[in-house]
């Protein structure tokens, strides 16, 4: 098991000394029946269809990511972590084939047609705004289960 | 705290993370953590029944009655001394007086890359897709981008909306990626430290970007070195030690 203390230093240093955020009250919403959950992807991997501007080095903004959209790039700042898995295999980030096969199976309702993607290098309190956008073109969808899924 | 946001909207919210210590702190509604190195939140490409079973016990907190939820992943990918993500040995930096010929790498960069062509044709048919193009930079002109700044000199940006030194970053990206995308094709490798071993110590595209980084730490270019001291265009963040010739006071 990997402890923040057993990281090499200047990870260790960089990771340890982030502001955590507090919250007045722990958020929680009840999950619908497994038929019943419409899951959409949010993700951190500042990924985006091509020729899409570029993700900026504190990027606030998001962009919307088509469940069939198989042609994307990366412009996440941080350069820290492995991108060969993705390189290899979109599905190492964003999951979409696994999605639909097991809601094809019944193991949930259905995928969203659409999924979303942050730069997750900037500060998550100037993200709201986007956020709440983002949960506004959810609800158009119908979706009612979001999987958070960093990098 | 994004999935905050989203249950504050109504929506129910499950996550996976890598740093236990910053999920503990948090304490998301439903969380998996995942003893991985990070950028591979799905685990292993390839391996659909492998993602799945990230999937389905991530998922499985979706049945929780109240939170928060907090499980770890029964199976760990593992990394080399605690670093989750390939790391330059300390001892690898190049110093702006050792540095050669420029025009002379280039070329040999430039061969390099012609030599990995087939090969990385063979991985674009075989995938479907290629990761490189962030830049929009076309490939044989992304070495001689870099060069330029190697040179000492800032060229302007050919794409428009991103400036030069942005770009520059992109373009040291794309590089890479060619070349790694290639040789986990070409060799059915998965390995972060093989890989980023082969690439930065090994391969001349490597040190052409090693000789940028020389060049950029004395650079009156305040942008360009602190990008560099930040280790957003060397792997240098799982390191032992701050980039030495640096105060690190960027971190």
């Amino acid at each position: 098991m990997v402890k923040l203390a057993e990281m090499p230093a200047v990870g260790r240093k960089f990771i340890s000394e982030l502001e955590m955020p507090e919250f007045e009250q722990q958020a929680w919403v009840d999950a619908l029946p497994p038929a019943q959950r419409r899951v959409s992807i949010v993700s951190t991997a500042a990924v985006s269809r091509r020729g899409e501007k570029p993700f900026s080095w504190l990027a606030k903004d998001y962009r919307a990511i088509n469940k069939n959209d198989r042609d994307l790039v990366m412009t996440h700042v941080a350069v820290e972590y492995d991108r060969t898995a993705w390189q290899q295999d979109l599905n190492t980030i964003l999951p979409f084939e696994r999605l639909e096969e097991m809601a094809s199976a019944g193991e949930f309702g259905s995928v969203a047609d659409e999924h979303y993607a942050f730069m997750g290098a900037a500060d998550p309190r100037d993200m709201e705004k986007s956020a709440l956008e983002v949960a506004a073109r959810m609800k158009q969808d119908n979706v009612n289960t979001v999987f958070l899924i960093p990098v | 705290m994004l999935a905050q946001y989203f249950e504050s909207q109504g929506f129910s919210t499950v996550l996976v993370g890598f740093v236990r210590e910053h999920m503990e702190a948090l304490t998301p509604p439903r969380a998996l953590w995942l003893d991985f190195p990070m950028g591979r939140p799905l685990g292993k490409p390839g391996d659909p029944d492998y993602q799945k079973r990230i999937i389905r016990s991530a998922f499985d907190l979706l049945d929780a009655s109240s939170g928060p939820q907090l499980e770890d992943f029964n199976d760990t990918i593992a990394v080399q001394d605690g670093r989750m993500g390939y790391a330059l040995p300390v001892d690898l930096v190049v110093s702006k007086d050792e540095i050669g010929d420029v025009d002379s790498l280039l070329v040999e960069v430039q061969e390099e890359i012609a030599g990995l062509a087939c090969d990385y044709e063979s991985a674009c048919i075989a995938r479907g897709r290629t990761t490189v193009g962030a830049s929009e930079v076309a490939l044989a002109d992304l070495a001689p981008y870099i060069a330029v700044f190697v040179k000492g000199e800032k060229p302007s940006s050919p794409r428009k909306g991103v400036p030069p030194i942005p770009l520059l970053k992109l373009v040291v990206e794309d590089l890479t990626a060619y070349y790694t995308e290639t040789r986990t094709h070409r060799d059915s490798i998965d390995d972060i430290e093989l890989l980023g071993k082969w690439f930065w110590e090994e391969t001349k595209a490597g040190q052409l970007i090693l000789w940028l980084e020389a060049v950029s730490l004395e650079s009156d270019d305040r942008v360009l070195r602190q990008i560099v001291d930040m280790s957003l265009i060397t792997p240098r963040f799982w390191s032992e030690g701050p980039l030495p010739g640096t105060s690190a006071s960027a971190w």
